[in-house]
């Protein structure tokens, strides 16, 4: 059967905009400039792991007092990061080219799972900041005749860690957190819409 | 470079040539402002050039292609903080250029084309992509597969979205 009014929008449709100029060249670009990202990033970070892991080895050996506990602690850090990229490069799975239902479920876990990390890592960040106020505690015999040598050293120390650090991470960490609630938002309207509730 | 890579390449230009003009008009439905259209294009392409290589022909390459690039536009949708829009561009946006002749004529087509986009723009996300892909000339079939719902479903949706647009553009049944 003819159908005069969707010929008719079709029409219209189809005589919208054709690919802006130089699309081709321009997008041949951006892949060039993407795959040259992607090898500079990888090289970084092998230079970087392997900075780390030298760095890591050699505190472990030193004799003072925090050598083991920085040592080990940067090489389980190294290898963590190391392996999340891993799993992030081999992510082959792609949700762009599933059906768009797929692809909005997919996106609702992403999305709650990122939000659900964010609050973790928040509680964590306070867990630790707590833990290391605990540990100078216990060890302040060690590191009070430090402070005491070096006092200038300390308050640096004191004024980078916690009192900008910390706020920045803290700050940083609530403004993603409320991005991530609006493409939640976002996403559930979207999920709406495809269960169609938002047409009568 | 190698052979598959190669392959690749002359696939990707191809599927630019058929189906860039089908992308930038999806964009349209997407993205009011032209310079940012302009690079959601550019995403789009890119997202297909990502996936090409793990395309193992499951469905059809114009399921393949509406399927990225509407996901890609939806995320658009949803990552979108509301900007600042120049005016001018605003304008410029609503008014695609016409290469046809024709003044009178190109001005009240220009004006009736302006009018659906705008009438499109303001429909949710989800009915945009379905009106557009009919517009496209694809199957009910065909846009069941690229948004995974059933074909029955998407009849009925889509003359509930061709009444929602008829009231966007102000037309009395």
């Amino acid at each position: 059967m003819e159908d005069r009014e969707l010929d008719s929008w079709r029409e219209q449709w189809s005589s919208v905009a054709e690919p802006p100029a130089e699309f081709q060249r321009k997008v041949q670009q951006r892949i060039k400039r993407q795959e040259r990202r992607f090898v500079l990033g990888n090289l970084l970070t092998v230079i970087a792991f392997l900075g780390m892991l030298i760095f890591g080895v050699f505190m472990r050996h030193q004799s003072i007092w925090m050598g083991t506990g920085w040592g080990t602690g940067i090489c389980v850090l190294v290898f963590v990061s190391a392996a999340y990229r891993i799993w992030i490069m081999r992510g082959t799975w792609r949700p762009q080219t599933q059906s768009t239902r797929a692809f909005v479920e997919l996106w609702h876990k992403r999305v709650t799972a990122r939000i659900r990390l964010l609050r973790i890592s928040m509680y964590v960040s306070l867990g630790w900041i707590i833990f290391c106020a605990v540990l100078t505690a216990a060890n302040w015999a060690t590191i009070g005749q430090d402070v005491g040598a070096h006092p200038k050293a300390w308050v640096v120390l004191l004024v980078v860690c916690v009192l900008m650090q910390y706020p920045v991470i803290w700050y940083g960490a609530v403004w993603l957190r409320r991005r991530k609630l609006a493409e939640l938002n976002e996403v559930r309207k979207i999920m709406d819409e495809m269960d169609g509730k938002s047409l009568p | 470079m190698s052979e598959h890579r190669q392959a690749l390449e002359k696939q990707f230009a191809r599927i630019l040539g058929e189906y860039g003009a089908a992308i930038s008009r999806l964009a349209f439905s997407y993205e009011a402002v032209a310079s940012v259209r302009e690079e959601l294009v550019q995403e789009i392409a890119l997202a297909i050039w990502q996936a090409l290589a793990h395309f193992r022909g499951d469905c059809s390459e114009r399921t393949f292609v509406y399927r990225i690039a509407h996901n890609r536009g939806l995320s658009h949708v949803g990552r979108r903080r509301p900007a600042h829009q120049p005016l001018e561009e605003l304008e410029e946006s609503e008014q695609p250029v016409d290469p046809r002749p024709h003044l009178e004529e190109q001005v009240a087509r220009t004006d009736q084309r302006a009018q659906l986009m705008s009438a499109i723009q303001s429909l949710p996300a989800i009915h945009r992509q379905m009106i557009v892909l009919a517009f496209e000339g694809l199957s009910h079939a065909e846009i069941a597969e690229v948004m995974g719902i059933t074909e029955n479903n998407v009849a009925v949706r889509l003359t509930r979205v061709r009444k929602a647009l008829k009231d966007a553009l102000g037309v009395r049944p």
